[in-house]
């Protein structure tokens, strides 16, 4: 018997806006000029915020914190390709989706800035907090697509993913349930080009990730991931695939973790400028005004504005961040149980005596690395 | 001998483990080229190559299960999980496999392998980045639980634990890292596993601790015996197996107990050091055991976090209580 081939596939990749702000007209997509704008403005907004965030970090007004520059259109557009039934599942690296959704951006900073109180999601989303963990949250977001299947909402669950996640066995997990079931979940990969220190072609030998989708009975697709119209072309018909029954999609965002890991991290360690400076040249908010401008939609009087109302906004979040009054210790022992047992009152009332008599004299030890604080 | 923090000297027994032999290598994410978020690794894989140090994609299950079939195989794998709260993914090997492996192969096969992780909290870390989740492993048999807490004991008890043909976890207190200075001997040596070392001596009542909290109790220690309170401080160094004899010898002694920790006391390690001592020092104790930990909730992020973890004052309210005296 002669060999046959008993499966073929193969993975495209979609540009449709190139590093000057050319557009591909055939395959440019069909949105409104207010959804074009709501983009635009979203994705200067976090843009501001992500770098005065940064700051504040190295002011020693937040914790840990890690940035999103550079990844504006993977993070903003996504989110608002959905309606708020759907489920927005993003990662630790989520401030821009969160955002898009209309959290408020203070939330955003009482997070990273140590405090558990920085999650308040809009109440008509369906919005779940992000795990530390990589990846942990994907096979979770399998179990949301399935479960608006079975309730026949005709929602979807959007689930962000790091190129790192994509090695992680849950990975495999969500997408075997996903195919097999049908599920109308959608795996965003950003695809930063590192987890940390390790570059993409030593997390994975595939030559893409978007290929994986096969093996599960998923769509895949690869995409610019700095071309906000690809993103939106890409993961619109995903969405749409969801929502039809046609089961799940995996849309690998070719994107560069601008920033270092986190405000914890030394890039320099482990890659050069010349990478980095290769990437900015593809900067998706550059790019995105280009073509915006071109198209009439914009001009340096509506840019320069829009920036400055952006300002205004980060400038008024991070006052209220600060102004938040400090957590009360007792407050842990809140939302542990529906109802506390006893040996969480007795504890409470431990400590409420403990606090009487003295300060906590417990010393935080800004370990290392010299460089900043955690990964 | 020279002045070294702990994190120093774990990399210093690191480098010599593998200088000794070539079976040795490291392997976890990002403990080549950027040398381990914390460093402990630095000028590892400069030193001995990217073969020998090797940094593995991001699947802690995976680097684990790898670990379990290289050491089967007759390499000696340390490898790193890069925080305490992300070694929950890896219980299957470690409960399923590790701890068995030797008994299930009728004494066949043995797992001569490192699992190194950092340990605690109080560090301004994020979330799943301060835990102390010893139980679970001490819980689990057929695998030995290290923790050192001096820069001494961190390079000699990483050298025990590659050089032991059982496997080890290895925990590393991260508040520790550089804060905890001393001397580190040049010399190739181990601290021998399953012996633990007095911190302190006293004769009022027997502190017992491990990892970060032993200089907590330290800390307490001085200020009790400004109240005329001797206590007497056991470094366990490792959790399982316990050193009985160096704990019995001690409580003989004082007559009185309190084991201090970070982890919530509710089925921790802590709990089976009372229970050990009540079932077989009954009649030698003055008083019943106490402990000190965390509370039985979710560890919250950082700002509460000095309030989760037990301070000094903690540790001195409960030696009182464990005394029948009144908290200060
Ligand atoms: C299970 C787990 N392992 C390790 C870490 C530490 N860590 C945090 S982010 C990260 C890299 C993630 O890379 P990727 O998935 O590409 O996402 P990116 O950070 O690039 O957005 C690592 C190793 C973690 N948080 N969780
Ligand atoms: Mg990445």
């Amino acid at each position: 018997m002669p060999l046959t081939t008993v499966h073929e596939a193969k993975t495209q990749r979609l540009e449709i806006l190139d590093p000057e702000g050319r557009v591909d007209a055939a395959l440019e997509p069909k949105a409104p000029k207010e959804k074009l704008l709501e983009l635009y403005k979203k994705m200067t907004e976090i843009r501001v915020f992500d770098e005065r965030a940064l700051k504040l970090q190295r002011q020693g007004r937040l914790g840990t914190y890690p940035q999103i520059i550079g990844q504006e259109a993977t993070q903003i557009v996504p989110a608002c390709c959905l309606e708020p039934k759907d489920w927005l599942v993003p990662t630790y690296r989520g401030q821009g989706a969160y955002f898009a959704r209309g959290m408020q951006l203070r939330y955003s900073l009482l997070y990273w800035g140590g405090d558990d109180r920085g999650v308040k999601f809009p109440a008509e989303n369906n919005d779940l907090i992000f795990a530390i963990p990589v990846g942990s949250h994907m096979t979770q977001a399998a179990g949301l697509a399935w479960a608006e299947k079975l309730k026949k909402t005709n929602a979807v669950a959007l689930c962000w993913l790091g190129d790192g996640a994509s090695s992680k066995g849950d990975f495999h997990e969500a997408l075997t349930f996903a195919g097999v079931h049908k599920l109308p979940l959608i795996m965003l990969i950003e695809n930063n080009q590192w987890a940390i220190s390790l570059p993409r072609a030593q997390q994975c030998a595939a030559e893409t990730l978007a290929q994986k989708a096969w093996g599960y009975g998923a769509h895949g697709i690869q995409v610019d991931g700095n071309d906000p119209l690809a993103v939106y072309r890409a993961v619109s018909e995903a969405v749409a695939r969801g929502r039809k029954g046609e089961g799940p999609s995996v849309v690998e965002c070719l994107t560069y973790r601008m920033g270092h890991h986190t405000t914890a991290d030394d890039a320099s360690r482990y890659r050069t400028a010349a990478e980095v400076d290769g990437w900015k040249a593809k900067d998706p908010l550059a790019r995105y005004t280009k073509y915006l401008k071109a198209k009439g939609l914009l001009d340096d009087a509506a840019i320069a504005a829009t920036l400055k109302d952006a300002e205004a906004m980060v400038a008024d979040e991070v006052k209220a961040y600060e102004a938040f009054p400090k957590p009360s210790p007792l407050d842990m022992f809140a939302n542990n149980y529906d109802k506390a047992p006893w040996m969480l009152v007795e504890q409470r009332a431990e400590l409420a005596e403990v606090l009487k008599e003295k300060a906590s004299r417990n010393e935080i030890a800004e370990v290392p690395p010299a460089e900043g604080r955690f990964p | 001998m020279a002045q070294k923090n702990l994190l120093q000297g774990i990399n210093d027994g690191l480098r010599q483990a593998m200088e000794k032999d070539p079976k040795v290598l490291v392997l976890g994410e990002d403990v080549g080229l950027n040398g381990g978020v914390f460093r402990v690794t630095e000028g590892l894989q400069k030193a001995f190559g990217a073969e020998r140090v090797v940094d593995t994609p991001l699947a802690e299950l995976g680097i684990v299960g790898a670990s379990v079939g290289l050491s089967l195989a007759g390499m000696r794998p340390v490898c790193e999980i890069q925080f305490d709260g992300f070694l929950p993914a890896v219980m299957d090997q470690v409960i399923c496999h590790m701890g068995r492996m030797r008994n299930r192969s009728q004494g066949r096969n043995s797992l001569p392998m490192v699992l190194r992780a950092p340990h605690g909290g109080l560090i301004h870390a994020p979330e799943h980045h301060s835990e102390s989740p010893e139980a679970y492993f001490t819980h689990t048999p057929g695998i030995k639980v290290v923790i050192p807490s001096t820069p001494e004991d961190a390079k000699g008890l990483i050298i025990a634990a590659i050089n032991d043909p059982d496997p080890v976890v290895y925990f590393e207190p991260k508040r520790l890292y550089r804060t905890v200075k001393g001397e580190v001997p040049d010399a190739y040596y181990e601290t021998p596993i399953g012996k633990a070392r007095i911190a302190r001596a006293g004769t009022d009542l027997t502190l017992i601790s491990w990892g970060a909290m032993v200089h907590t109790c330290l800390k307490a220690a001085e200020e009790l015996e400004t109240d005329g309170v001797s206590v007497e401080i056991l470094d366990l160094r490792t959790l399982t197996p316990l050193d009985w004899d160096a704990i019995s010898a001690s409580v003989e002694k004082t007559g009185r107990a309190l084991i201090a920790h970070e982890a919530p006391n509710t089925g921790s390690w802590a709990a089976e050091i009372s229970a050990l001592i009540h079932e077989r020092l009954h009649y030698k104790l003055k008083g019943p055991v106490q402990r000190v930990g965390a509370w039985d909730i979710r560890q919250p992020l950082f700002q509460l976090e000095k309030y989760y973890i037990p301070d000094a004052h903690r540790v001195v309210r409960g030696v009182k209580k464990a005394l029948n005296r009144q908290p200060v």
